[in-house]
């Protein structure tokens, strides 16, 4: 038997795995550190080597809306989903887990139908003369159409509905990890359903929140098709604002240099949660 | 005040078709350790979580000082509760966790503090406070368990099998430290477990449930001597039954008729048997004896096995019959040994200390 155990133990240790990586760091290597080294050296090269392209983009109130409308749009986005997903996320984690399992489902789902479809269905849903606008007014609720597209509403309508399996997912591991004891606990101990949440349930669940908060920021802050779709062109955000400079204006330097400060802001922001939530608790080992 | 401090009336807990509690009423005085004890499923914590606000019952009331606390939701109870599981708030301090309660009621700053430093000075955890619970063990956690639920000076304390997550010496040590609480607060405890031997350690009085009803209750020595029935024999103390035939009462006491022919007077029961009825002697491991003395009955057996159990020696023995019964004397270990090695004994049990069950 100890023989045994001791011929396992090579075994026990885990396979490095050097060799089945490779195909995947090579990708990773060719198609992402490569063209993003690409993409600063243009962003200082282009058209003529200097930092013109940055001064260009902090220095322009034109450029500094689209950065601000970016933050904005992230912000709100990233809000709402919080306080919408929660009840879902607390209702999935206390559920049998044979009903859990189907709503789950519909989560996943949702999020494996394609993007473009779901946004466009927005649009149908949102417009002047949508199904939204037209069922308020037949039941006369309102007498003018509400302006639910191409401004801020709409944005965060289309968005937080794409990004609500994003912070359900983290947030539901966070909260089965809370014995529902502790909130019985709180409740003897005089603590009103508001005040357990306040106290309790919310501070235990601040890992997942700030999880799936980070990702959908992170994502928020990028994002082309449904900003586009759902938006004014008075709110455009960061990603349009860097396809109409390279598709329309052609113009490489400012583009990447734009690029460039949001693969920055996405760094700074993981690098924060990280100090601020703990790297061990971000990867499950809470 | 002829009112109860405490009173469970005709509690009623139906799950569907099944019963978890029958009926079950208690009155209990202000300052009593009461323990709910029962095999799992008896309904014992069902009781409890009635009292807690945590399950509704299907019909009956629980009374406090007269005053039905049915409508009355948990956080308003002012009941404290220490669980079976850890409940401790994992992201605050120790001293954190004991002012939650009187945080919650706004009480003062300066009282809150002088109240969290005479708890954990009650628990004897003073140096603690700044620790998270994830840093203590298992029994610190429960002792901090316990102070919160005594921050905010509840009337009643409930405790849920506190200490089955906790290994032997550690479970006795924390219950020293309960009776120890028990008396210097002199709060009233209702207490839940399925270990016996901590009922008896920790109790003033002791309710024994089976299916979802009280079968005995009273205090520990009530319930050892005078068990009412084979099941409360049986749960309280370790208990041999020899089969038996009843073949009078004169004055409470019974003459009967063992297995093996002999002849036995001056057994107790308390209920009414016919002569010739088929009934079963309960005899304690520790009521029989070695030697012979006044007024005790022998019994014939053949010894078959002996195990040293530090303060007592435990004797298996066999009788004519072929019932192994469990022996338990107080002295005589030597002699024990030397009737391993005849292997043919007599032992001997006093009539009085034995009680006669139907069967």
């Amino acid at each position: 038997m100890s023989c045994n155990l001791l011929h396992r133990q090579p075994i026990l240790r885990r396979p490095d795995g050097s060799g089945g990586a490779l195909p995947a760091l090579t990708l990773i290597t060719l198609f992402f550190v490569v063209p993003v080294v690409a993409l600063l050296l243009r962003s200082v090269t282009e058209p003529v080597p200097g930092l013109h392209n940055y001064a260009t983009l902090f220095g322009d109130g034109t450029y500094a809306r689209v950065f601000f409308n970016t933050f904005l749009v992230a912000t709100v986005v990233t809000t709402v989903t919080v306080i919408v997903a929660f009840p879902v996320a607390w209702m999935l984690a206390i559920m049998p887990p044979a009903l859990g399992s189907i709503v789950f489902g519909i989560i996943i789902l949702s999020m494996w139908t394609n993007l473009l479809t779901r946004t466009y269905a927005w649009m149908v849903l949102l417009q002047r003369t949508g199904v939204i606008n037209r069922t308020l007014m037949d039941i006369g609720l309102i007498s003018q159409p509400l302006p639910l597209i191409n401004n801020l509403t709409g944005v965060t309508i289309g968005m937080v509905y794409i990004m609500l399996p994003f912070m359900i997912l983290p947030l539901v591991g966070t909260l089965r990890a809370i014995d529902p004891m502790t909130l019985r606990a709180a409740a003897l101990c005089g603590a009103s359903p508001f005040e357990a949440f306040r106290r309790i349930l919310l501070p235990l669940s601040l890992p997942g929140i700030a999880a799936g908060g980070l990702m959908v920021f992170v994502m928020s802050l990028g994002y082309f098709v449904t900003p586009t779709l759902l938006g004014g062109t008075s709110n455009m955000m960061l990603a349009a604002m860097i396809a109409q400079m390279i598709q329309s204006l052609l113009n490489w330097g400012l583009g990447s240099a734009a690029a460039f400060i949001l693969l920055v802001v996405t760094m700074a922001l993981y690098a924060l949660q990280l100090r601020l939530v703990g790297a061990k608790r971000m990867t499950g080992g809470i | 005040m002829t009112e109860p401090f405490l009173s469970i009336r005709d509690l009623r807990k139906a799950f569907g078709s099944f019963v978890a509690v029958h009926d079950v009423t208690i009155d209990i005085p202000r300052g009593q350790f009461l323990t709910f004890l029962g095999p799992s499923g008896s309904g014992k914590s069902t009781t409890l979580y009635a009292i807690a606000g945590f399950q509704h019952p299907t019909s009956g009331d629980v009374l406090f000082k007269g005053r039905s606390l049915l409508s009355v939701p948990s956080h308003k109870r002012n009941i404290g509760m220490v669980f079976q599981r850890y409940t401790l708030f994992q992201h605050l301090t120790v001293a954190e966790n004991v002012a939650f309660p009187l945080r919650v009621r706004r009480r003062p700053d300066a009282e809150v503090k002088r109240k969290v430093a005479e708890m954990l000075s009650l628990v004897r955890l003073e140096s603690f406070g700044d620790r998270h619970p994830g840093a203590l063990s298992g029994g610190q956690q429960q002792r901090v368990a316990l102070a919160r639920a005594l921050a905010y000076d509840p009337p009643i304390l409930l405790m849920d099998e506190p200490l089955s997550a906790l290994d032997k010496k550690l479970r006795e040590e924390i219950q020293a430290e309960i009776r120890r609480i028990h008396r210097e607060t002199g709060v009233t405890i209702l207490y839940v477990t399925h270990d016996q031997d901590e009922a008896l350690h920790l109790s003033d009085r002791i309710a024994l449930f089976r299916d979802g009803r009280i079968e005995q209750i009273g205090t520990g020595e009530d319930l050892y001597v005078r068990p009412q029935s084979e099941f409360v024999a049986s749960f309280i103390g370790n208990s041999n039954f020899l089969p038996a035939e009843h073949l009078e009462t004169v004055n409470g006491a019974a003459t009967i008729r063992l297995a093996d022919g002999s002849v036995v007077s001056g057994v107790r029961h308390d209920r009414e048997f016919s002569q010739g009825q088929k009934t079963r002697l309960m005899v304690r491991p520790e009521a029989f004896r070695l030697r012979p003395g006044p007024a005790t009955a022998g019994l014939a057996v053949e010894f078959v096995d002996t195990a040293f159990f530090g303060e007592r020696r435990r004797v298996i023995a066999r009788t004519a019959a072929g019932q192994e019964i469990d022996v338990r004397p107080t002295s005589d270990m030597a002699e024990a040994q030397e009737g391993i090695a005849s292997s043919r004994q007599q032992i001997f049990f006093d009539p009085a200390a034995a009680f006669l069950f139907p069967a």
